[in-house]
């Protein structure tokens, strides 16, 4: 065999073909995601409008802009009470007629979906934002970082602590530890709040020692840091309830994958190679299961985003879950239907991050599936 | 390029804890290996022959129960090491393995080429990637798998190609010992014939030592040098190649002989009836004796290997 | 079969599952036996009548088992044990005076103070005075009333009683003189003189001192008996779990069979409803539904399982369809000519058992909880007795900032147990079912 070798510079398939194959993956994922997207909120909008309740809620904007306007109106205001009323029903009726309310229902249908794409998503009844909006697009998002903040921070965490710990578990099977945690999984059945209720009667009712609820203490401290100092002092108990409902399930899972997937073929050769146990775990276990380890992370994501919507409530946490259980209290319904849409969204944008995330670590999409044997 | 991969195993035990009790995969094995030659093991499925590969490359599982005996690598006494010293001076840098099914072998999220440099970089045989890339060009050569596929992930290759980057990737160390564990079962039959060829090419440039752990004794005797029987988690015969192929000694090697078809002869095929027996708690006495044509009374004695024609052994009392 | 079940009483843990199982079980048989339903919704929505004899938000009487309380019960004095004397003093009209008399023995006062007056009578109402005798002999005059039918006098709640006596007037009436901070021991009475005018006429009075304790469950805002809701709880829960799990189960496998069968556009239309499923956030719709349309807990039922049939276990299934479907067998079957039904529900369905059993199992918690995470905002089933019920009553009332613990440790305690059971059991079964993973755990 002639040992005259041409060695081409290593990567040189990797830099324009895959970064193509990368954008043209995430934009039809994309626009996959969009059509989605638009067929899901289009059923929350049927579902909400069976009762006729958007009709009402826009018809209640419509009145209440048309009035608002005739208040400013220095012309209206000089004219005798029977005929300004006469003049607003002009007015609203042909609002009305210019928003289409008096066409068919299914068209209706699909103007309220437009608006809901764009979120125009029309006023509260009785909820405000911080601001004093009306607009139930600024109730909803004012307090959406709320609810982003305490759970990024707790999915994050957990996700770390439960790969590292499953991990550390997978090595030492069988061990006292191991068992505990198998035996503890099923501890995951009850959701967050449950547990958060617990811990508020031990930590707040009977120790004393933490924030029965809320973001930050009342009244909120002048300075930066002793403010988020407070926030995070509020944290605690809301963040360990999202982890003990979570973590001994998720670790178990993570811990039993391993162990499946160390028992594979490459992991031995990677052993018979010589790697130390560090590289293995990283090189051989992590990175090949890394696909599905995300997938089930974003799934338990999603799964979680809905929780929050009880356990806000159960911590007096002002986030989108709170408001949306105070709206339902009030019986405020645009901000009923607006939160269902913005829950719909953010279960959308993180499907879409998975799968963004997905296109990166996965290199069967990456080099796109040519080849395969 | 070669050292005298002279391989010494004596009374290798690997038992393995499961629920119904200790499997005695390997039994009390013995082996030598000189330097530059091929020794075939063959044996029916769950005669412990893959165990006994994986005994010699110190791959234990979870379960493992007893692991003894004594292993010399060119006078190097194995057993004696740390795990730790195990990994760093002998794991891939002495002893390499091509496993059974090279499919799963390879990590199917890194590129080949890298999976290939990968124990270059970690025994400290090159100082840089683009270093450990040039030898693993070089071994993809020898094996004759094109140079860009070294770019590309494992699911992009076929099934033979997968076996030849397997073996390129044992080969880079260029260890004293190459244990291969079937190598070409999973593959078709022009397949196995290349992988084959490119075996003995190998064998004849580099002079490297093979262990070769195989059921299909018809292809393995192209390559082999010497030839082992395993039965039951014991070494029953051990010869010559040509010795064996020729005039097997063992009833249970010559029952094996028979059912193999020749291309030149018009041969009944034969079988063995009956089937091995259980390692957990094996019988006492001879292990074959049951399926055995030529049993006798001494048989129920467990027999030891006795020395014939010199340097041929046989685990048999007929030959004592 | 029997090889299965012995392996799965092999772990502890689904032998603890399972007896927790037959425990709600009992409690379920036990609650539909004891109280039927029509009786259960009577007595829960009865309201403040029929509750009237309990204490409000009492704790359980085993609470007293704790070192350092020392919580009274109910004392509840009828006309029966009274001494009545009548004396006619002309034109048909009968004075009388009754006594209702009981001893104190507690340490802390009671909560409530109410008499309950049943008169008889045709035209005219009797007339009554009330007057409280304390051991030391003397008199409080309390009210003076008409007697209307069913009349209740909450001593306690008489705002010009409490200022006349300078304090709540249960703590005054038994209060000792010389220890205002302790109730007198010995026997205080009820006098109760008054007046009837018709001949058949009668005052049936009952004293209720209420205490603040009650049976084995505690009481709630409405007086009602906690053990109720908590032992119906237990059906409710166990039923709408069962339903939820078996209806979306069933029909996520049967799509999912049917989609990898037939392939092609069923499959990715099934994938493409799968994806929109996802999307869709199952509780904010369940509470869309709750507040537009109606809490009903068929209807909520109705729902979940519908948005259950497409969610994650319909990628379990169709993953091992997908993998059944290449098995010889079928292809045999196909070559046969085997029907699309038949091969669908007899062939790839049978498959699916290992992995169907143990799903099955584990989701039942997740709908009983959902049902618990609806009724704690306010929008479970308006008539029902459930254990997220409670919970909210509890939550809305502040019982954790007002120490009434019990309140919510009681469902919580029997929900967490409910979730327990069948998860420890599913894991278990998972294990029986699924070998690689018995092998690893």
């Amino acid at each position: 065999m002639a040992h005259v070798i041409a060695i081409p510079k290593p990567r040189a398939r990797a830099a324009p073909g895959a970064l193509v194959r990368v954008l043209t993956y995430t934009a039809t994922r994309l626009v996959a995601l969009f059509l989605t997207v638009v067929v899901g909120v289009y059923l929350t909008i049927i579902v909400a409008n069976m009762g006729g309740y958007v009709d009402v809620i826009k018809k209640a904007a419509i009145r209440e802009q048309v009035g608002f306007q005739t208040f400013f109106d220095p012309a209206m205001r000089r004219l005798p009470v029977e005929q300004r009323q006469a003049r607003i029903e002009e007015l609203i009726r042909i609002e009305e007629q210019t928003l289409g309310l008096d066409r068919p229902f299914l068209l209706r249908t699909v103007v309220y979906l437009q608006d809901a794409l764009t979120l125009r998503l029309g006023f509260a009844e009785r909820m405000t934002s911080d601001t004093g909006s009306r607009l139930v697009k600024n109730v909803i998002l004012d307090r959406l970082p709320s609810t982003l903040l305490l759970f990024a921070t707790s999915q994050l965490f957990l996700f770390f602590i439960s790969v590292i710990w499953a991990l550390s578990l997978s090595r030492r099977y069988g061990s006292f530890m191991d068992k505990l945690v198998v035996g503890l999984a099923p501890t995951s059945a009850p959701p967050a709040w449950f547990y958060g209720i617990f811990l508020i009667l031990i930590f707040s009712a009977v120790l004393r020692v933490l924030p029965f609820g809320g973001m930050v203490q009342a009244p909120p401290p002048e300075s930066k840091l002793a403010y988020a100092l407070s926030v995070m002092r509020h944290m605690i108990l809301p963040m360990s309830a999202l982890f003990l409902s979570t973590i001994f399930l998720a670790v178990y899972s993570w811990r039993t994958f391993f162990l499946i997937f160390s028992s594979e073929d490459y992991v031995e050769v990677a052993k018979a190679k010589g790697l130390s146990s560090g590289a293995i775990e990283r090189r051989y276990i992590l990175r090949p299961t890394l696909p599905t380890i995300v997938t089930t992370f974003a799934l338990g994501l999603i799964g979680a985003w809905t929780g929050a919507i009880v356990l806000e409530t159960v911590f007096n946490w002002p986030g989108l879950g709170r408001a949306l259980f105070q709206a339902v209290g009030l019986f405020d319904t645009p901000v009923i239907v607006g939160s269902t849409i913005i829950f719909a969204y953010l279960l959308a944008i993180t499907v879409f991050v998975l799968d963004i995330v997905y296109v990166l670590i996965d290199p069967r999409v990456k080099v796109g599936f040519e080849g395969r044997a | 390029m070669t050292s005298n991969g002279l391989l010494s195993v004596k009374d290798l035990r690997l038992y393995f804890r499961t629920l119904k009790g200790p499997v005695q995969a390997v039994d009390g094995v013995d082996l030598t290996l000189r330097g530059g030659r091929t020794v075939v093991v063959v044996g029916e499925s769950g005669c412990g022959k893959t165990s006994l590969g994986r005994a010699i490359l110190r791959l234990l599982p979870r379960n493992v129960q007893k692991y003894t005996g004594q292993i010399w690598l060119n006078g190097l006494d194995m057993m004696s090491l740390s795990d730790e010293q195990f990994r760093k001076e002998i794991r891939w840098v002495r002893l390499a393995m091509v496993p059974q099914a090279a499919m799963n072998s390879l990590n199917p999220v890194v590129r080949v080429g890298d999976q290939v440099a990968e124990p270059l970089l970690i025994h400290g045989r090159a100082s840089s990637l683009e270093e450990a890339q040039k030898s693993a060009a070089e071994v993809f050569n020898q094996v004759g798998v094109p140079i860009d596929f070294l770019d590309r992930y494992p699911f992009e290759l076929s099934g033979g190609m997968r076996q030849r980057v397997a073996l390129a990737m044992a080969l880079v160390t260029q260890p004293d010992l190459i244990i291969l564990d079937e190598p070409t079962s999973a593959l078709d039959v022009l397949t196995q014939a290349n992988i084959m060829n490119v075996l003995k090419t190998i064998k004849k440039e580099l002079g490297m030592s093979f262990i070769l752990i195989t059921h299909d004794i018809a292809t393995s005797s192209e390559l082999a040098d010497d030839a082992a029987v395993m039965y039951a988690g014991q070494v029953v015969e051990t010869s010559r190649a040509d010795q064996f192929f020729r005039e097997p000694l063992h009833p249970y090697s010559r029952l094996l002989m028979a059912s193999v078809p020749t291309l030149h002869e018009d041969k009944a095929l034969g079988f063995i009836p009956g089937h091995p027996p259980s390692l957990i708690n094996p019988p006492k006495g001879c292990r074959f004796a049951d399926r055995c044509p030529s049993r006798f009374d001494k048989c129920s004695e467990e027999p030891p290997l006795f020395t014939v024609e010199g340097d041929r052994l046989v685990k048999c009392w007929l030959y004592a | 079969m029997n090889r299965a079940l012995r392996e799965l009483l092999a772990y502890p843990s689904a032998v603890a599952g399972l007896g927790i199982i037959v425990l709600l079980l009992a409690m379920s048989v036990y609650a539909v036996a004891t109280i039927p339903y029509h009786e259960a919704i009577r007595l829960w929505r009865g309201g403040e009548a029929l509750w009237a004899d309990n204490p409000r938000n009492a704790s359980p009487v085993w609470v007293n088992l704790l070192p350092g309380r020392d919580l009274p019960h109910t004392i509840v004095v009828r006309s029966g044990q009274a001494l009545s004397i009548e004396k006619p003093i002309g034109g048909g009209v009968r004075q009388f005076s009754m006594s209702l008399g009981f001893d104190y023995p507690y340490r802390k006062f009671p909560k409530e103070l109410a008499v309950f007056l049943d008169p008889e009578f045709t035209d005219r109402a009797p007339n009554v005075s009330l007057f409280w005798r304390p051991p030391d002999g003397t008199e409080i005059r309390l009210t003076e009333l008409t007697v209307r039918r069913s009349d209740v006098y909450r001593i306690s709640s008489d705002v010009r009683l409490q200022q006349e006596l300078g304090g709540r007037p249960e703590a005054v009436l038994l209060g000792d003189p010389n220890a205002p901070e302790q109730p007198l021991r010995g026997r205080h009475e009820l006098l109760i003189r008054g007046y009837l005018f018709e001949e058949g006429s009668r005052v049936e009075p009952k004293l209720i001192v209420y205490g603040e304790v009650h049976g084995l469950a505690g009481t709630d805002h409405q007086r009602r008996d906690l053990i109720i809701p908590l032992l119906w709880g237990a059906p409710i829960a166990m039923a709408f779990g069962l339903l939820a799990a078996v209806g979306s189960t069933l029909s996520s496998v049967a799509i999912a069979a049917i989609g990898v069968w037939y392939g092609r556009w069923v499959d990715g239309l099934i994938q493409r409803i799968t994806e929109v499923n996802l999307i869709l956030p199952t509780l904010p719709i369940l509470i869309m539904i709750g507040t537009l349309y109606s809490r009903s807990i068929w209807v909520i039922l109705g729902v979940v399982v519908l948005l259950g049939i497409f969610g994650s276990g319909i990628k379990t299934f169709r993953a091992l369809f997908l993998q059944v479907k290449e098995a010889p067998y079928i292809e045999a079957a196909r070559a046969y000519g085997v029907s699309n039904l038949r091969a669908v529900f007899q062939y790839m369905i049978p498959r699916a058992v290992p992995v169907l059993v143990p799903q099955f199992v584990t989701f039942i918690p997740a709908f009983v909880f959902l049902e618990a995470s609806l009724a704690v905002l306010g929008l479970g089933d308006p008539v029902l007795p459930t254990w997220g019920k409670v919970i909210e009553d509890a939550h809305s009332r502040g019982a954790l900032f007002t120490g009434q613990y019990y309140w919510v440790l009681e469902p919580a305690v029997l929900l967490m147990l409910s979730g327990l059971g069948f998860t420890m059991l599913g894991f278990a079964l998972d294990r029986v079912f699924n070998p690689r993973l018995r092998e690893v755990s």
